[in-house]
């Protein structure tokens, strides 16, 4: 055939008419997902434990072709575009813990676990953590992967030095309340100048809420941010900046760094993944660690779930293989590869988690993470938390950075809640 | 229609442009238009479609995953009455103008100084232009220790001076200072190289003149070189102009660690939130995509108008 000039013209016109099209094309019709033998899962750099990846991928080999696919950058913009493309959606996807909230009223999106006998294994997972992977309407989206219960990391020297309690279980027992642990910030400062037991307010803040069973908005879409329960967590977090417990050194900064190697910033209350960030962050302190219990009583930060969207062709045996992913041994494995803290507390007293830890100086930190982590208070988490959440911890920061007056502070915040309340449509 | 239409064209389009026959329109030339296609129709798809998507966008409610339901001028409404939006657009344009002028008088200099260097001038273009083609994100990561309040270059420099420290990065204008330096630092030599190339134009006989009639070196550059560099700085300050507007990786990773639960807030009193992160943060951290879109919209025209009066700024010129 010989291929004369137009021809070539209108081949090539045809091919990037097509090209053009072709996305717009597939963007129509039936969700996509993988067909027959490929199953995509879509989860993030430390979002599950690469070698149970791994094992999984061997395991089912016979079955299904498993491609775990890392995906950087904004994980959830990225996973809601594919979704709302319908075209390349992932069969089983990682949700983050933080984002549940905005896909929990969207389960029409996924495929409700029940259906697939997720019940017969309710009773090995975190009942908290459980539920709060079910949706509003009682569908069941999210599987449980970890969780991030809070605990109080703690440098002993600096304690003993203070004349403050130091041994994990006495400073467990001696700072068990918000009151005793100011208290002790206050010794802590009087002794040792410089040295402040706080580096924010805003913690103090937010993790007083999370011990309490309620949030920001309720189920009823009713605005709840201006009772009893966030109040009293906003004046905690006040009168620890009145009392000059608090440091002015930012998070994450070199300055916090070198603060925290020195002991000038003895002690964080966070979550058991943080563990990760102070060694990767402040190696030369090995050893001079420990962990006690979380005053005021166990809350958590974080943790993730995976979940089966509507384009996956084999449920079943997307379900057969993420709770053989999730299960005891498999999270047990996840803890020791990427600290992802068990929902499953058969793993607790798994000896591969109570290996003593040399950067805790030995301590077995699961003797304070795993009674924290089964005793966590549950809240409804609305999709509109964040929006409603953040002129409150905004106005705080205007007051514990900036100096503005408290009173005044809380008054913006609550005037600013109920303009974005209308805006979202939740009453008040 | 017996005769074609007059177009406005520039003599150098009409010197090409082949005698039209009344009945031959834009039909015949369906090759000419099919070659320049590609480009068009790649715009059509990814481009002009998204865009007239977020306008529609604007006027929904929609959480990115579930229906859209119509919410008519209230996302308009909205936005109108929100004060973090306004502050974002004062954010914005302080620390344009902080970054900006200080960045065009170093930039201004130091072509200046390249101009008349003899020796390695080849190696100093290159290393003016480095901090152009760095990664921004490390450059931010850098300037965040640079800005420690303790044990920060730039307070270690005050001090070194008899001066008090500044907690940079946790009151408002030090945020807006630090972010500034940050641009200037970026943008500067990127600018002295297209001010350098202005210099080259201008040409030698004019200084020798000036030389002649014994001007010295100051009076040289004000009567001489700066009136023959107008139209280079006018195009420098539109193109700072543009890309000030859209300010955001700058503040975002400079900030992102003194907000613990957004990395779009832009610090303490949203004091370094630009108008491209309030968007951010209004999109992508509360789901809330028609309010972004508004948002989003809201934000074009700003540019919109700034580009109106740069414009008018060089209409003037071209009247002169």
């Amino acid at each position: 055939m010989r291929l004369s000039r137009r021809g070539l013209l209108r081949a090539g016109l045809a091919g990037t008419a097509a090209t053009a099209l072709g996305g717009l094309a597939t963007g129509c019709g039936v969700p996509t997902g993988s067909t027959g033998r490929n199953m995509v899962l879509w989860y993030w750099s430390g979002g599950l434990s690469p070698k149970v990846v791994q094992d999984a991928k061997a395991r089912y080999d016979s079955a299904v072709n498993l491609q775990a696919i890392q995906i950087g950058g904004y994980y959830r913009s990225k996973l809601m575009t594919t979704m709302t493309g319908r075209a390349h959606i992932p069969d089983i996807a990682g949700l983050k813990g933080e984002d549940m909230a905005s896909y929990l009223p969207n389960s029409d999106q996924f495929v409700d676990l029940r259906t697939l006998g997720a019940e017969k294994l309710k009773d090995q997972y975190l009942p908290w953590k459980w539920d709060q992977g079910i949706a509003p309407d009682g569908s069941m989206v999210g599987f449980p992967i970890d969780c991030g219960p809070v605990a109080h990391y703690y440098q002993p020297a600096v304690f003993q030095k203070a004349g403050l309690a130091y041994e994990p279980a006495d400073v467990s027992r001696e700072l068990a309340t918000w009151d005793q642990f100011f208290a002790a910030g206050e010794q802590l400062k009087k002794r040792l100048p410089g040295t402040f037991i706080l580096t924010d307010a805003l913690s103090v803040f937010g993790i007083s809420v999370n011990q309490t069973t309620k949030r920001f908005v309720d189920k009823d879409r009713h605005f709840i941010g201006d009772q009893e329960h966030v109040r009293t967590a906003w004046d905690r977090s006040v009168e620890a900046t009145r009392r000059g417990l608090v440091s002015k050194i930012i998070n994450g900064t070199a300055d916090n760094t070198s603060a925290t190697e020195r002991g000038l910033l003895p002690s964080q209350l966070n979550a058991s993944w943080a563990a990760g960030d102070i060694k990767l962050n402040v190696p030369k302190t090995k050893g001079k660690w420990r962990v006690a219990a979380c005053p005021g009583g166990p809350s958590n930060i974080g943790g993730s779930f995976l979940a089966i969207t509507k384009a996956c062709r084999e449920p079943e045996k997307a379900f057969e293989m993420i709770t053989w992913m999730l299960d005891a041994s498999n999270q047990a494995q996840g803890f020791v590869d990427s600290v992802l803290f068990p929902s499953t507390p058969a793993s607790y007293a798994m000896q591969k988690l109570r290996e003593p830890d040399a950067f805790f100086g030995d301590q077995v930190t699961m003797d304070v993470f795993g009674p924290a982590a089964q005793n966590i208070p549950v809240a409804f988490n609305s999709p509109y938390d964040i929006a409603l959440s953040t002129p409150i911890n905004d106005e705080l920061r205007n007051f514990s950075v900036l100096g503005k007056d408290p009173d005044k502070a809380w008054r913006d915040a609550m005037s600013k809640c109920r303009r974005i309340a209308d805006h979202l449509g939740v009453s008040y | 229609m017996a005769t074609a239409p007059v177009v406005d064209t520039p003599p150098a389009a009409l010197a090409e442009t082949p005698v039209t026959h009344p009945k031959k329109g834009i039909l015949s030339y369906w090759r000419l238009y099919a070659a320049i296609s590609p480009f068009y129709l790649l715009f059509l798809a990814f481009g002009l479609i998204p865009v007239g998507f977020s306008l529609y966008l604007s006027f929904h409610r929609w959480d990115g995953l579930g229906t859209m339901e119509f919410a008519g001028l209230s996302q308009y409404r909205y936005l109108l009455s929100d004060t973090q939006f306004w502050t974002s657009i004062g954010n914005t344009l302080i620390i344009w103008a902080l970054a900006t002028f200080p960045m065009i008088f170093l930039a201004m200099v130091t072509a200046v100084m390249l101009n008349s260097a003899v020796r390695f001038k080849n190696l100093y273009r290159f290393a003016y232009f480095l901090p152009n083609v760095t990664s921004i994100v490390a450059v931010a990561i850098i300037f965040g220790s640079v800005f420690s309040t303790n044990f920060g270059l730039a307070n270690a420099l005050l001090q070194a001076v008899g001066l008090d420290q500044v907690a940079w990065l946790n009151t408002p204008w030090g945020i807006k200072v630090a972010i500034a330096v940050l641009m200037t630092w970026q943008w500067t030599g990127y600018n002295a190289i297209i001010f350098l190339a202005g210099l080259q134009t201008i040409p030698g006989e004019l200084y020798e003149a000036a030389r002649m009639d014994g001007a010295g070196p100051v009076q040289t550059f004000f009567r001489i070189t700066l009136p023959l560099m107008r139209p280079v700085l006018l195009f420098v300050l539109i193109i700072s102009t543009v890309t000030g507007l859209q300010t955001f990786s700058e503040p975002q990773v400079l900030l992102q660690t003194t907000d613990n639960n957004s990395s779009f807030a832009g610090g303490p009193g949203h004091s370094g939130q630009t108008m491209v992160l309030y968007f951010f943060q209004q999109t992508f951290d509360n789901n809330d995509f028609g309010y972004g879109a508004a948002v989003a919209w809201g934000i074009f025209l700003v540019v919109i108008i700034f580009s109106i009066i740069n414009w008018r700024l060089v209409q003037r010129r071209g009247e002169d």
